[in-house]
């Protein structure tokens, strides 16, 4: 044994180097989350389909008969405090003079009661829709909450936020798009 | 003023960390012990800087010197005294001044435990690490973590206060110092073990020098994570303690980590094995704390608690590739010639089951890891998003805990070496009668819960009741050497028994509070009651009250016919859209009652939403905290005749070479301090 020297532990250095290499690569190309707007392979795609009925009123919705309006989808869960401080500006969003703006939400992770309360007292009297196996997360690619997609009337993902969004922000999104369109 | 000094600290730091790099480098490479010697004082240095910088922040916050950008930011002249105190760990740039700080007490405790050895090379070189991490870390303050940039234009009148959570709950005062310590601790094992391998004195000499160091940190870390989680517990108000949120993984990965290593560790000092894995255990453990930081602090993982997000990414994670390329580069060069001599003669003995125990650790770190990371590394393959939840977390983990709890049992009986069947049956009586006891009386009292409870209960029972007995037995021993009773609780394994009674009472509270909680949330008026789980809650009144900070609607509860409880929705300054909820918690030997305002009123008379959540046992949660505080103190005491005196650690080419002592299962005698008898001390033999 002790005649030809073993090399396990540089064999294993230089394996575990590698994955450590890759493992930082991988961490190094990350987008942060502080930069808001995130890729998405849906930009540009139609949005996936939304239908229920809400938690709120049980009124049905489909996110179908929105199209005409920027509509903002937005995941959210009551335990989570981001959600908490951005909904004031998602309520700008939604009230903004001329009604061309409709924000829908999608509970992540969380149940109807505590989101029907988070409602009441953060403010939000859009559609809310309870999403108990996250099939509609997992079509739009939600990792956490708050995460939100803006719409554009056509039904089409014009953008993607990760954390709050702000209403300015949102403003200035549909500003551009309207421009061009 | 303050910025203006602050600064200056900072730049001096920085300086004199590098001073001290440069020299201490100089005296290795010359070989002159002079410039070695004079190395050490640039620590006085550092340490002076960071308290002058840590004081002007303080000062600056204190008195609302607004003039500096994060005290304008995070300060507030409503912010009670305690939370302006506490805001220096509120955001990033004051937590990473916080961090150099206990940097800066740890180097220079490190200098002057071995001031009389300033000259060995061995020292030479951990002190030489420990100043280059200080150096990152006072740059990083002079980069994008300044703390003391200042308000550009008018400076305003008033902040906004910390974050509302943060100035909720006097814990918050105690956590992150807590937290931090542990975390900044482990730089000490890991540059004497980074030093080890640079000078290839890799037998237990770093390991002896460091053992102490490392249960420091670990039991700081502990506490830590507990009041972390006793925190979220009494403030964010969903009634749940741990939720396998990247913050909390980022803390709980390098206690995985040095925990393993703590144990391993034994084996090395008893039979010289598993060098090249401690030393492996010691770098990843500090790799963690660092990639921990980096996941939390630089927003790759979306937290719900990352309240100190920046642009300091780039920074920290340069430095963990710094760190994992320098350990993996040193283990590569030097792992294959400090190969151990010995084996493992059975798989039945201590150091069989202490290699269980690390690689249930392992194991247990790679799946937390993997949980934490695994968006993250899905998306760069193919750029789908995908979230890991705790039902994830809770199902790899659980068998895990079992086995670690049947370890934690199985393992203090087991002797070095081989153990005979008729010993372990010996040993193992009362523990197992005490499980099987507890099984039964489970069982006939009919508790519900799966058979993953009753395990943990079990298993629980038979861990909790080997380490009873191991400390029995050396208390009982130490009276009968005239030593006194408490000797039988000091010295790292009665220490660690003591541990191990902490970590069962964490895990059979754990386990009960997840099988047996109730949670309802009921709307309710004045008068009204509501009953839940043998508790009955009242509805009394709702009210307004002001405070400097915040303006806070109470719900006056009564419980059970008795004591008034009042939790609360706050709006704060800071955050005038968003209310925060306190809870208020009726804690009890038996079960918790928490009380939440789930929803307020929206209009007057409407019903306000009472959330009321009970819980068997947490309180022992927190009590099992304490318990692994004091067995850890304990175990940093000296136990019986375990005074190592300075072992000169042999060269690797004579390890290689199989030198002295380095037969296979003898004792080294590196190890052995001459006049001290080695007899195996086996608790209970």
């Amino acid at each position: 044994m002790r005649g030809r020297r073993r090399r396990t532990a540089l064999y294993s250095a230089a394996a575990i180097g590698l994955v450590a290499a890759a493992f930082i690569g991988v961490l190094a190309t990350r987008p942060s989350a502080a930069d808001q707007q995130a890729r998405s392979p849906l930009l540009g795609q139609p949005a996936p389909a939304i239908v229920g009925s809400s938690i709120t009123d049980g009124a049905p919705f489909n996110l179908a008969a929105l199209r005409g309006r920027y509509v903002l989808v937005n995941f959210f869960a009551s335990w989570c405090i981001p959600c908490q401080q951005e909904q004031p500006q998602l309520v700008r969003f939604a009230n903004e003079p001329g009604g061309h703006n409709a924000v829908v939400a999608v509970l992540f992770s969380d149940t109807p009661g505590p989101a029907r309360a988070f409602l009441r007292s953060n403010g939000g009297n859009w559609p809310a829709l309870a999403d108990p196996d996250g099939v509609v997360a997992l079509d739009y690619g939600v990792r956490g909450p708050p995460e939100s997609y803006l719409l554009n009337p056509d039904g089409v993902v014009l953008a993607k936020f990760i954390g709050e969004v702000t209403a300015d922000r949102l403003d200035q999104l549909v500003a551009l798009a309207s421009r061009g369109a | 003023m303050n910025a203006l000094l602050g600064q200056n600290a900072v730049l001096l730091g920085l300086l004199a960390a590098i001073a001290g790099v440069v020299t201490i480098g100089f005296g290795l490479r010359r070989g002159q012990d002079n410039l070695l010697r004079a190395g050490r004082t640039y620590a006085w240095l550092i340490l002076a800087s960071a308290v002058v910088a840590v004081a002007a922040m303080e000062r600056a916050l204190v008195t609302h010197d607004f003039s500096l950008s994060y005290v304008a930011q995070n300060g507030g002249r409503q912010v009670p005294l305690m939370f302006t105190v506490s805001t220096l760990w509120g955001a990033l740039a004051g937590s990473i001044l916080l961090w150099t700080l206990v940097l800066t007490l740890y180097t220079i405790a490190v200098v002057v435990k071995f001031r009389r050895r300033a000259a060995d090379p061995l020292v030479a070189w951990a002190t030489l690490v420990m100043f280059a991490v200080n150096v990152f870390f006072f740059a990083l303050m002079l980069g994008p973590a300044n703390p003391f940039t200042k308000v550009a234009g008018v400076v305003p009148l008033n902040g906004p206060g910390p974050n509302p959570l943060l100035q909720d709950h006097p814990l918050m005062v105690v956590h992150p110092p807590m937290l931090y310590a542990g975390y900044v601790g482990f730089t000490v094992p890991f540059a004497f073990a980074v030093a080890a391998l640079v000078t290839g004195r890799v037998g237990e000499g770093w390991l002896i020098e460091t053992r102490r160091w490392t249960l420091l940190a670990w039991g700081f870390l502990s506490i830590g994570i507990v009041l972390g989680a006793w925190w979220s517990y009494e403030v964010l108000g969903w009634g749940g303690f741990w939720s396998w949120d990247p913050v909390e993984n980022a803390s709980f990965l390098p206690w995985l980590c040095g925990t393993a290593f703590i144990h391993s560790v034994m084996v090395q000092e008893r039979r010289g094995m598993l060098r090249v894995w401690n030393l492996s255990l010691v770098l990843a453990t500090f790799s963690l704390t660092i990639l921990g930081t980096f996941l939390t602090r630089s927003g790759v993982i979306d937290s719900v608690h990352a309240f100190t997000q920046s642009a300091i990414g780039p920074w920290i994670l340069s430095f963990f590739f710094v760190v994992v390329a320098v350990s993996i580069g040193l283990i590569g060069w030097r792992g294959d010639r400090l190969r151990s001599p010995g084996a493992i003669d059975s798989p039945i003995s201590r150091e069989g089951a202490f290699l269980a125990n690390n690689l249930l650790f392992a194991g247990f770190a790679f799946v937390v890891l993997l949980g934490t990371v695994f968006p993250l590394l899905v998306e760069a393959i193919n750029g789908n998003k995908l979230t890991i939840g705790g039902p994830y977390f809770n199902q790899m983990t659980e068998p895990l805990v079992l086995c670690l709890l049947f370890l934690m049992a199985v393992a203090p009986a087991l002797p070095w070496r081989k153990a005979s069947p008729e010993l372990l049956r010996r040993r193992l009586l009362v523990p197992a009668w005490a499980a099987g006891i507890t099984l039964v009386v489970s069982v006939a009292l009919g508790l519900r819960g799966g058979l993953d409870t009753l395990a943990a209960f079990t298993l629980g029972a038979f861990a909790a009741a080997a380490a009873v007995r191991q400390l029995v037995l050396a208390t009982r021993r130490s009276l009968a050497d005239g030593a006194g009773p408490w000797r039988g609780i000091v010295g790292r394994a009665n220490g660690g028994m003591i541990v191990h009674l902490g970590i069962v009472v964490i895990a059979v509270a754990f386990a009960a509070s997840q099988a047996y909680g109730h949670r309802t949330e009921t709307p309710m008026t004045p008068g009204h009651s509501v009953r839940v789980a043998g508790h009955t809650v009242t509805f009394l009144r709702l009210e307004t009250v002001r405070h400097p900070n915040r303006t806070s609607l109470v719900a006056d509860l009564q419980l059970d016919g008795g004591r008034v409880f009042r939790p609360q929705i706050s709006n704060y300054m800071a955050d005038p859209g968003g209310g925060i909820g306190t809870p208020s918690v009726k804690s009890s030997l038996v079960d918790d009652v928490y009380l939440t305002i789930a929803a307020a009123p929206q209009n007057p008379g409407d019903p306000t939403v009472i959330g009321v959540t009970v819980q068997p046992l947490i309180i022992w949660l927190w009590a099992g905290g304490a318990l692994v505080a004091v067995g850890t103190l304990l175990a940093m005491l000296p136990g019986r005749r375990r005074r190592p005196v300075l072992p000169a650690s042999a060269p690797a080419h004579e390890v290689a070479a199989g030198g002295p002592g380095a037969g296979r299962g003898r004792i080294r005698p590196e190890r052995v301090p001459a006049g001290t008898s080695v007899a195996i001390e086996v608790p209970g033999t």
